[in-house]
């Protein structure tokens, strides 16, 4: 498949920090990615430069084929709104997504209405005077009801209640469903998007440390459960990512991909495999590369034969 | 190009920014100022510059068109150069709006003399004596100086930060203290007058489009680079 961004060796410098250090990836078109680090790893700036918001040092950046800088015709199917997104001033919810269906071709007002009401967002009242969920929403409706091609949400949930937040995974799942596009979305709440992202990018200090389907990620580690001392036998040859116990019940995640063999070894000796937790995963593997940056670990290299 | 209208539109979606603000500030000002005439008991005509309030308000749009607007925009997907050419048509609107107050409140002036306590707000002679278009286009070029004044220094903030704005709005007036010094030195005021008076209100209007273009171009210049 063609890719719809590809990005090759891209670098941000800042005064004193190097935001980006020679980023590559390719975003293929249809699917939705999760863009995942901690706070002030590059997320934000990688997406800005995408988006021609920002500029790159070196480096280039091709978004459907074209170099996205000033560029309506790559950018009008590209949305982008950030998460501390500037409004006009006195401008009203109402008055936003009035702008929203001026720019976006397939900007869909039932939707935007539908989500107001789910959100209930109050549209007329001015955007300076909303509380940070309020303002959260405002960014997700658009980026929503735009259904532009290429869409980014950059830590669309802050502010907002476990309620809402689930609205907001529910519709993009369903309208997803029904117009199928790229969702880029940036989070440091791991768990709570394991589950709707199909590959994952991790970036920490500015490099891409993780590229990979979010199922290939979760087989390369397992969590063993079951009788403690059993449980530790058998994670005794293994690379130990998180140990849990209760009582004499004991769970282990380990590293490393079990083959049909091992996996019935362990059921054998009365062990349960359980589903691996993501952010547990990428905690560690984030960890993992700080300890051991500039060498060249193996681990976290993504596996270069994977088939596309 | 019909993007570029939809930025106008955009600029535009809330009126009350680009078109009752002003209008109401100037609204205000000339109520003001008729009061005051009325309270002050000459016969001769007077003349205040209550008009200029809704002209500063111009420098404000300037200033959030960018710091606010702008940001937005690229959120919509626009280009700079489709922000910047829309941006100056709605500010051009604005401007000719405002214009086409002031000449309907000169006319006014001019029909109920001063608002029948011989003051004037508009229709100030020097601006009116080359005919009513000149005094429209003053108007005009004085709506836009001051929204692009206020446009470029937020666009020079933008780019650069505050120390920056600060060094260029510092540089500038030390080249006007400089050239006031130099006409000092050189004992050509006499001269400077003279040419003023020369001029005439049409001939500095025509000059301050000159101005207006030339920063117009400096700050489109500084927003190519610009990151909300």
């Amino acid at each position: 498949m063609t890719a719809v961004i590809e990005v090759s060796n891209l670098t941000k410098q800042y005064r004193d920090k190097l935001a980006l250090d020679h980023v590559s990836l390719s975003i293929e078109p249809g699917k939705i990615y999760g863009l995942l680090g901690r706070n002030g790893a590059g997320k934000t700036t990688l997406m800005s430069i995408l988006t021609a918001q920002n500029f790159a040092s070196s480096g280039s950046v091709r978004v459907f084929g074209e170099e996205p800088y000033e560029n309506a015709r790559v950018l009008s199917r590209v949305c982008f709104v950030r998460e501390s997104q500037k409004y006009p001033d006195d401008a009203t919810p109402e008055h936003a997504f009035r702008a929203a269906r001026l720019f976006f071709p397939n900007w869909s007002q039932e939707l935007a209405d539908r989500l107001v009401a789910e959100f209930q967002l109050p549209v007329k009242r001015r955007i300076k005077k909303l509380s940070r969920g309020q303002l959260s929403a405002v960014g997700v409706i658009i980026g929503l009801a735009a259904r532009a091609e290429i869409t980014f949400f950059d830590e669309p949930y802050l502010g907002l209640d476990a309620v809402a937040r689930q609205i907001f995974y529910d519709r993009l799942i369903e309208d997803y469903a029904e117009q199928p596009r790229t969702i880029i979305l940036s989070s440091h709440l791991i768990d709570e998007v394991a589950n709707l992202i199909e590959r994952v990018i991790v970036i920490d200090d500015g490099r891409i440390i993780l590229d990979e389907e979010t199922d290939a990620v979760r087989d390369r580690a397992v969590t063993v459960v079951g009788d403690a001392a059993k449980v530790d036998a058998w994670a005794a040859g293994h690379e130990v990512l998180h140990r849990e116990t209760l009582g004499r019940v004991a769970s282990v995640t380990t590293l490393g991909v079990l083959s049909a063999a091992e996996r019935a070894e362990v059921e054998a000796q009365g062990l349960d495999l359980a589903p691996v937790s993501l952010q547990q995963l990428i905690v560690r593997l984030t960890q993992k590369a700080a300890g051991t940056r500039g060498t060249d670990d193996a681990v976290l290299a993504p596996s270069t034969e994977e088939v596309r | 190009m019909s993007r570029i209208l939809k930025v106008v539109r955009l600029q535009l979606i809330n009126k009350q920014t680009f078109i009752w603000v002003p209008l109401i500030v100037l609204g205000a000002a000339l109520a003001i100022s008729v009061l005051i005439y009325a309270m002050i008991p000459v016969d001769t005509p007077k003349y205040g510059g209550g008009g200029q309030a809704p002209l500063w308000y111009f420098f404000a749009m300037g200033l959030s068109a960018l710091t606010l607007t702008f940001p937005f925009s690229q959120a919509m997907s626009v280009t700079r150069r489709e922000f910047f050419l829309g941006t100056m048509a709605a500010a051009a609107l604005g401007a000719l709006l405002m214009a086409a107050a002031f000449l309907i409140g000169g006319w006014i002036e001019d029909a109920t003399n001063g608002w029948g306590v011989n003051g004037y707000v508009f229709r100030i002679p020097w601006l009116w004596e080359a005919g009513p278009l000149a005094a429209g286009l003053a108007f005009f070029a004085l709506a836009m100086f001051f929204f692009v004044i206020g446009f470029t220094g937020a666009t020079i903030y933008k780019r650069w930060g505050a120390a920056a704005t600060t060094v260029v709005g510092v540089g500038s007036g030390l080249v006007l203290v400089g050239l006031a010094f130099l006409v000092t030195r050189l004992e050509m005021w006499g001269q400077f007058w003279q040419g003023v008076l020369w001029l005439g209100a049409l001939g500095l209007t025509l000059w301050a489009l000159v101005v207006i273009a030339v920063l117009m171009v400096i700050s489109y210049l500084v927003l190519r680079r610009a990151i909300p």
